[in-house]
């Protein structure tokens, strides 16, 4: 028996555990996730709101990474359809 | 190996330089956000920056909802300019039977001319055909169905933006959902969308 056969058979055993281990890791990160969102996407959405844009926007904050970046460029860059305190600066 | 942690190194010091690049982004952006609310720039770009610290994300996730929740300086100039001192105060003459008018121009070219009086607490501007009897059809695109909603008191007359995206506005200044009710007695002319409405006595 080589050696690369019994290093396959000794691990054999673990890999279905190790996919649960796997998959649940990911499933708890995707929760994480979503709950971090979610406290992002309320007062978010009331922001765009009250700016004049549909408050969906903020769903953008469940990509990850760069979600949140586009809504506050979103907001940052575009003209508040409900009036701006300063219009001038945009 | 060697190449190994060099990779590795390279890795890191990619991702310490776009943190570095987004937190800038961000920074500027909240600067921006704030600002067009009338806050200082500078509390949006403080609350980002207190991420660097040792209070970590808590302090500026608590900044966001205060922010969103909060009184916006925005809001609070359209209606000083509205409610000022310098609008002469209700006419203590006027008869509490005289019904209201409101009269103006489509963007059709086509003139509407709207009377409503006691008979009913509140009155609703819409764009649709009206189907109530407290409706007030104002059969324009920019008008929203409905758009904003008229209440009378005695001799004096409310408006409440109802939030439709034509916007309302008071004599220029734009009237927003969240500034609830105003008082439009002693107002000239009222806008729904892109039609300007003259008020009088009828």
């Amino acid at each position: 028996m080589s050696n690369e056969t019994v290093f396959v058979l000794t691990w054999m055993p673990w890999l279905p555990w190790l996919l649960g281990i796997g998959s649940a890791l990911l499933l708890m990160l995707l929760i994480g996730h979503m709950l971090v969102a979610l406290v992002l996407i309320v007062p978010t959405w009331r922001i765009c709101a009250r700016a004049g844009f549909s408050g969906a926007w903020s769903l953008l904050h469940l990509v990850p990474v760069i979600g949140a970046f586009i809504v506050m460029a979103i907001l940052a860059f575009g003209d508040w359809p409900n009036g701006e305190a300063h219009p001038e600066r945009s | 190996m060697g190449a190994e942690l060099v990779a590795l190194m390279g890795l890191a010091g990619l991702g310490s330089a776009f943190a570095v690049v987004g937190l800038v982004l961000a920074a500027w952006m909240a600067w921006r956000i704030v600002d067009k609310a009338g806050l200082p720039g500078w509390t949006g770009l403080g609350a980002i920056l207190l991420t660097l610290t040792a209070v970590g994300t808590i302090v500026p996730l608590v900044l966001l909802w205060v922010f969103a929740f909060m009184r916006w300086p925005r809001d609070e100039a359209p209606v000083a300019a509205t409610a000022g001192p310098a609008l002469p105060p209700p006419l203590q003459a006027l008869s509490d039977r005289r019904g209201w008018r409101l009269a103006g121009k489509l963007t059709t070219g086509a003139t509407v001319s709207l009377g409503f009086n006691e008979s009913a607490a509140t009155w609703t501007l819409t764009g649709a055909a009206a189907a109530l009897p407290t409706d007030l059809s104002v059969p324009d695109p920019s008008v929203g169905q409905p758009h904003a909603r008229l209440m009378i008191a005695g001799t004096r007359l409310g408006l409440a933006d109802l939030g439709s995206p034509g916007g309302t506005f008071i004599d220029g200044a734009r009237l927003l959902p969240e500034h609830g009710p105003r008082d439009i007695t002693a107002v000239q002319t009222i806008q729904v969308g892109a039609v300007a409405l003259v008020l009088s006595r009828s």
